[in-house]
C-alpha cells in the first residue's frame, strides 16, 4: 500500500510533546493549517510520565501535575483544529519543506510551508562491564514503565545520577512501591534541586556522592553492581569498591538534544555544554539557519517541560506571523510576553546559566 | 560463581556490540573523527544509528586527543535518520537528492 | 517486576484483558499496554540475544530510540517491544541475532 501523494500544510510540527503541542496550539489558533506528527500512538510526549507538580507561573500550569497538563494541552490543540497524525515515524526532512514518515506499512509524505521541529531529547548512556545486561535501563525508561504502563520494571533499584531526573524518578519509584537502595553520583555534590533531594532524604534513601558504577553482573540479568569512590578526575579509587545486590540499575546521566532530523535537514549546529551538547543554531524567534525550519523544546537545549511549552508557543506564533496570519504588532507583543515568562523560568543558580547559554546561541544566529 | 557476565569488557556501541577496546584500537590506529571510528569499527552503524554511542565515542576521542568533545560531535547526520524498510524508501517519490550520500554530509 | 495495584497519585484503571502468546505460552496482557510492559509484568526480561556475542538484551531506553528491545512480533523481526501495543492473539518470540 502506498500513500505517496504529498499532503500540504501551512505548518508541520514534528513531535507532540510539550513543545510541539505549544507550537500546534498557537499555530492552529492563528488559523494556520497545522499538522502534528508523532511516532507514538498517543500525543503528549514525555508529559504523561510526569506525575509531579510543576513549578512556574499560571501560564506554566504551576502546581498542576504533568499528565493533567498534557490533557489540557491536547484539548486545546483539538479545539484549534490541529490535525494529529500519530504512529508516524519521521525519517526525513528536505530543504523544500518535505517531511517523510512511515507508519511501518506505508510511506507518508507531507509538505509544509513552515516546519517546527520539537523532537525532544535522548537520554545519555554509560558504558561499563555489564551495561547491556537486562536490568540496566535508563531512568526515563523506569519512569515510562511505572507512570505510563503501570508496571514496575524491577524490584531493587540502584539509581545512577542525582540530577533532577534521577531524584524525581527515584521518588516515583518509591511511590510505586519499588525499593531504591541508593542513588550514586560521581560529582562531589548532588546536582539536582534541593527540594527534590530533601524529599529523597526524608524517605530514607542515601545519596552517595563522589561514587561511580564500576560494573553490573549476573547470569542473564542484573544481580549485583559494584560501585567505587572516585578521585577529583572521576577515576575510581583502588580499594573503595563495594558490592550492592540489586536487580535494576536506572541511569540518569543527562539528556542530549535529539538533533538527527534537524541535522539531516541541513540546519547549522552549535555546541553548548550547559544545554546538553550539540543543538541547532537558533535565534530568539526559534528560527534556525533555514528561515522555514523552526525548533522548540529540548531540541533547542535541554531545559524543562514548562520552557519547552513556551518555546513551542513562540515558534508557533513566529510561523503564523511569517505566513502572514499574524500582524507584526501582535507577534511582537506575544513574543515579549513569552520571552518574559521564559526569563522567569531561567533564573536562580541553575536557570541563570541556561539563560546565558541561550543568549550565546541567539548571538550565533545573527 | 556462575557468572556469564564477569567479562571485563565494556560495550560502547550496543547495536553492533563494539567494545571500548576495539574503539581505542581504531583511535590508536589513526581514526581521529567519529566517522573514521565508525568506518573502521562499524560502531554507530546499527539500528539506533549512533544515537546511543556517539557521545561515548566522542568523549573517548576527546580524552585521547586532549581536545574538547565538541570538536568531534555530531559526526555526519544523514537521511534516513532512522532505519526504514526498503519498500517504503522506494515508495517515497521524492525528487530531491535522497540517495546521494554526500548531499547532507 | 509486577503490575502496580495501588498508587498515591496515579489512578490504576481496570483495563480489559487480552491474550497474547510469548514463545507459544499464553499470557494475559492489558489492552493498550506495550509488549515490553506485558512481558515485564510477567517477569520476562530477556527480549533477544545479540547477533555477535549471543548475549541477552532487554529494555534499555523504553521510548523507541535505542532499539535494544527488538523482538519477533507476529512473525516480523526487529520490532521494538517498547513501541508496539499488544493486540488479541499477538505472537511474540525472543529474537535470536538478526531474526528470521
Amino acid at each position: 500500500m502506498s500513500d505517496s501523494g504529498e499532503k500540504s500544510y501551512d505548518v508541520i510540527i514534528v513531535g507532540a510533546g510539550p513543545a510541539g503541542l505549544g507550537a500546534a496550539i498557537e499555530s492552529g489558533k492563528a488559523g494556520a493549517r497545522t499538522l502534528l506528527l508523532d511516532e507514538n500512538q498517543k500525543p503528549g510526549g514525555q508529559l504523561f510520565k510526569q506525575i509531579h507538580k510543576f513549578f512556574g507561573s499560571k501560564e506554566h500550569f504551576a502546581g498542576m501535575r504533568g499528565f493533567l497538563i498534557g490533557e489540557k494541552l491536547l484539548e486545546e490543540a483539538v479545539k484549534h483544529n490541529v490535525e494529529f497524525r500519530l504512529g508516524a515515524r519521521v525519517w526525513g526532512l528536505y530543504p523544500d519543506g518535505c517531511v517523510t514518515a512511515t507508519d511501518e506499512e506505508n510511506s507518508l509524505n507531507f509538505k509544509g510551508k513552515k516546519i517546527i521541529l520539537a523532537t525532544g531529547a535522548s537520554e545519555n548512556a554509560l558504558s561499563f562491564p555489564g551495561c547491556t545486561l537486562p536490568g540496566v535501563i535508563t531512568a526515563g525508561a523506569a519512569q515510562t514503565f511505572v507512570n505510563v504502563q503501570h508496571v514496575l520494571p524491577g524490584k531493587d533499584f540502584v539509581v545512577v545520577g542525582s540530577g533532577n531526573v534521577g531524584l524525581i524518578v527515584t521518588y516515583q519509584l518509591l511511590q510505586a512501591g519499588a525499593n531504591v537502595i541508593k542513588i550514586i553520583e560521581a560529582a562531589p555534590k548532588i546536582s539536582g534541586y534541593g527540594v527534590h533531594a530533601a524529599k529523597i532524604r526524608r524517605a530514607g534513601i542515601q545519596i552517595l556522592t563522589g561514587h561511580t558504577i564500576i560494573s553490573a553482573s549476573g547470569r542473564d540479568q542484573v544481580e549485583r553492581v559494584i560501585i567505587a569512590k572516585v578521585d577529583e578526575n572521576f577515576n575510581p579509587i583502588e580499594g573503595t569498591q563495594q558490592t550492592i545486590l540489586c536487580d535494576t540499575v536506572a541511569l540518569a546521566v543527562g539528556l542530549s538534544p535529539r538533533i538527527e532530523l534537524a541535522g539531516a535537514g541541513g540546519c547549522e549546529m552549535t555546541y553548548s555544554k550547559t544545554l546538553g551538547g550539540v543543538l541547532p543554531v537558533h535565534d530568539d524567534n526559534m528560527e534556525t539557519s533555514f528561515e522555514h525550519i523552526l525548533i522548540a523544546g529540548d531540541l533547542s537545549g535541554i531545559e524543562e517541560a514548562s520552557t519547552a511549552l513556551d518555546e513551542g508557543r513562540l515558534a508557533g506564533c513566529r510561523a503564523a506571523y511569517r505566513l502572514g496570519l499574524m500582524t507584526l504588532e501582535d507577534y511582537t507583543s506575544k513574543k515579549v510576553m513569552i520571552l518574559n515568562r521564559l526569563a522567569e523560568l531561567r533564573c536562580g543558580p541553575f536557570g541563570n546559566k541556561r539563560m546565558l547559554a541561550k543568549e550565546e546561541i541567539w548571538k550565533k544566529a545573527v | 560463581m556462575e557468572e556469564s557476565c564477569l567479562n571485563k569488557e565494556k560495550i560502547v556501541c550496543r547495536c553492533e556490540e563494539i567494545t571500548e577496546e576495539e574503539i581505542m584500537a581504531a583511535i590508536r590506529g589513526g581514526a581521529d573523527t567519529l566517522d573514521a571510528v565508525k568506518k573502521s569499527t562499524r560502531s554507530c552503524m546499527g539500528f539506533c544509528q549512533g544515537r546511543t554511542c556517539k557521545r561515548l565515542i566522542a568523549s573517548m576521542l576527546s580524552s585521547y586527543f586532549k581536545r574538547p568533545i565538541e570538536d568531534f560531535l555530531p559526526g555526519s547526520l544523514r537521511l534516513p535518520i532512522t532505519p526504514i524498510r526498503l519498500s517504503i524508501l522506494a515508495d517515497t517519490a521524492i525528487s530531491s537528492d535522497f540517495g546521494n550520500e554526500d548531499a547532507h554530509a | 517486576m509486577s503490575r502496580l495495584t495501588a498508587h498515591p497519585i496515579i489512578k490504576i484503571d481496570e483495563k480489559k484483558e487480552i491474550s497474547i502468546y510469548y514463545e507459544d505460552q499464553l499470557l494475559r496482557a492489558k489492552e493498550g499496554e506495550t509488549v515490553a510492559a506485558a512481558l515485564l509484568a510477567h517477569g520476562f526480561r530477556i527480549f533477544r540475544y545479540s547477533a555477535k556475542r549471543n548475549e541477552p538484551r532487554g529494555i534499555f531506553c523504553g521510548i523507541g530510540q535505542c532499539t535494544d528491545c527488538i523482538m519477533e512480533i507476529d512473525g516480523k523481526p526487529n520490532v521494538r517491544a517498547c513501541m508496539t501495543i499488544v493486540h488479541e492473539g499477538m505472537t511474540i518470540r525472543t529474537q535470536k541475532g538478526l531474526g528470521q
